[in-house]
């Protein structure tokens, strides 16, 4: 900050009164942005709901009238509730390997005083800017019948059969993780170098082991970015579309799937709306039951 | 230093090996593309059969996949100049004029980053046919892209405005500039290059968008990502990976150009 130039300013302040007219007339700056998110994302999300009411109908998308049919079948349909499962476990398998690979290479990118650290940071960026169409058939090339992997672990001798690492869960796990590691680590590293390094020298004087100082001291602090990045790579994996249709062929069906499914291919609105719905208060119970769960964590920071 | 103990350097070791791996894993699926792109076979088979361009020349000629590299570009381009001229004042507002509400315009602004973006695009999909706006023109689509790409224009701009003291600006008014002048000849200098990263992330992230334009174009319409998506359903040549390679160049095209302008650590993300 260029003191000289402050106290210039200072020297010449507006007065109150005329400052808060400026802010009255400012006030078209921010309308743009007003208009844009009420009109066409607070109003299309309260719109969901209503959609998810509304009957069915033979060549529309939706009928007239209200109804809580498509609830009771979202709710009741034993295959429904299936798929639902199998996406809720899907994130619960996705997250805890994305925290796993993750950390390490988030401390080591916020400790690190390599002159490569900028590289390795765009190393970790990059992947999140390529577009996840092409990140996922990045993984169809590696992971398919006659894919890179198969064709190395055949030539190896170190199987003999092809594996399948496709059209299942398997293939499904492995692009997602690829796909939301850098949601994971990026929150993670802000956190972490926000961490004093003398408090860390200051346990390992006391005699604490580089594993006890990590444990109590480095673990513990690091938390608001282990919840953040949780968080994300969990909302984010029950959401995710391209990537199952794309590695799980016919075999893995999500939630999203189905929702989209219903609303391009089926034309049944009402009900896509009331999956879609379904699915997010389900997220949200989630995440609000692992706020609470970790209450005490986040609390002992504080 | 003194010299560790053995078990420690073992452990280091280790450690740069994991790290290492990760990173091997997040560059692999992006190399494995790069590398069959320019594969002279006629598959995607590993390895690949001899070097060669001739992907890129089938790609050329593939009339599919250049309308929509053509419609990607204009698309991208429109939701880049939308989101630029809105993020831009909503952050100027935020940062210089809001006074109780900051935080929750804040919030607001961020809105579209933090909420799934297939399920806005749901909303937006509802919304388009219930007020009569449809998906007959681009409209819906661009608003869309604007919605997602919005925030990240916002951010960056923010935090150049924080990092840039206001009194500057009063001073330029205070020696008798009108305020426009004062904007475009003392601050909008001071915060090109937060702007010239948002913009930069707003194009990329809106020509990779993929279930926003799924739900939201046209019939006869498709973008890029699209387009890629629809291919890979029945064909499986290295055509597919020429153009995922032009999109990858695109990203690293806009990596390097923002390091140069303000390096990549100042890069906010949310």
């Amino acid at each position: 900050m260029d003191h000289s130039v402050m106290s210039v300013a200072d020297t010449l302040p507006l007065p109150r009164a005329s400052r808060r007219a400026a802010g009255r007339s400012a006030f078209w700056l921010i309308a743009p942005a007003l208009v844009l998110i009420g009109v066409f994302l607070v109003l299309p999300y309260m719109n969901i709901v209503l959609m998810s009411l509304r009957p069915p109908a033979v060549g529309a998308p939706y009928g007239g009238g209200f109804t809580v049919a498509n609830y009771a079948h979202a709710l009741g349909d034993s295959y429904l509730l299936g798929v639902l499962a199998d996406t809720l476990l899907l994130g619960f398998i996705v997250t805890p390997i994305c925290l796993i690979l993750g950390y390490p290479v988030a401390y080591q990118l916020a400790r690190t005083r390599s002159r490569w650290g900028g590289l390795l940071y765009v190393l970790v960026l990059s992947p999140l800017l390529v577009g996840v169409v092409v990140r996922s058939f990045g993984w169809l090339i590696l992971l398919s019948g006659n894919g890179v992997v198969n064709r190395l672990l055949l030539d190896l001798g170190w199987i003999h059969t092809g594996l399948q690492l496709m059209n299942n869960r398997v293939g499904v796990t492995i692009a997602l993780v690829h796909v939301f590691l850098p949601f994971m680590i990026l929150p993670l590293v802000g956190v972490i170098q926000s961490i004093d390094p003398s408090v860390e020298s200051a346990a390992r004087s006391l005699g604490a082991s580089r594993l006890r100082t990590f444990l109590r001291v480095v673990l513990p602090l690091s938390w608001p970015g282990i919840q953040a990045g949780t968080v994300l790579v969990f909302v984010l994996t029950l959401s995710a579309y391209v990537t199952p249709v794309m590695l799980g062929g016919a075999q893995v069906k999500t939630m999203s799937v189905l929702v989209v499914q219903n609303l391009i291919d089926n034309f049944q609105w009402p009900a896509g709306a009331a999956q879609a719905l379904v699915l997010t208060a389900c997220g949200m119970a989630v995440v609000a039951l692992y706020a609470r769960l970790t209450r005490r964590l986040s609390k002992g920071l504080a | 230093m003194t010299h560790a103990p053995l078990s420690q350097r073992l452990a280091d070791a280790a450690g740069r090996v994991y790290v290492g791996a990760v990173y091997a894993f997040l560059l692999l699926p992006i190399a494995i593309i790069v590398l069959m792109s320019l594969n002279a076979g006629e598959f995607l088979t590993f390895p690949p059969q001899g070097l060669s361009l001739r992907w890129f020349g089938a790609l050329f000629a593939n009339e599919a996949f250049m309308r929509a590299i053509g419609t990607s570009l204009a698309l991208a381009a429109m939701a880049t100049a939308g989101a630029t001229v809105i993020g831009v004042a909503g952050a100027l507002y935020v940062v210089r004029h809001a006074t109780r509400a900051r935080e929750a315009l804040r919030l607001l602004l961020m809105l579209p980053l933090m909420l799934p973006e297939i399920l806005t695009a749901i909303a937006l999909l509802f919304f388009l046919y219930a007020t009569g706006i449809g998906t007959r023109t681009m409209f819906g689509l661009v608003i869309g892209h604007v919605l997602v790409t919005l925030p990240y224009v916002f951010t960056n701009v923010a935090s150049a405005l924080y990092n840039q003291d206001p009194s500057l600006e009063q001073a330029a008014r205070s020696l008798g500039a009108p305020p426009w002048r004062a904007f475009a000849r003392v601050t909008l200098p001071l915060i090109k290059p937060g702007i010239i990263t948002g913009m930069l992330f707003a194009f990329v992230i809106s020509f990779d968008l993929f279930n926003m334009s799924l739900l939201l174009k046209g019939i006869g319409m498709t973008t890029l990502p699209l387009q890629l998506f629809d291919y890979l359903r029945w064909d499986f040549d290295p055509t597919a990976a020429a153009v995922s390679t032009v999109s990858i160049l695109l990203t690293l095209v806009v990596v390097v150009w923002v390091d140069r302008a303000v390096g990549l650590r100042t890069l906010r993300f949310g």
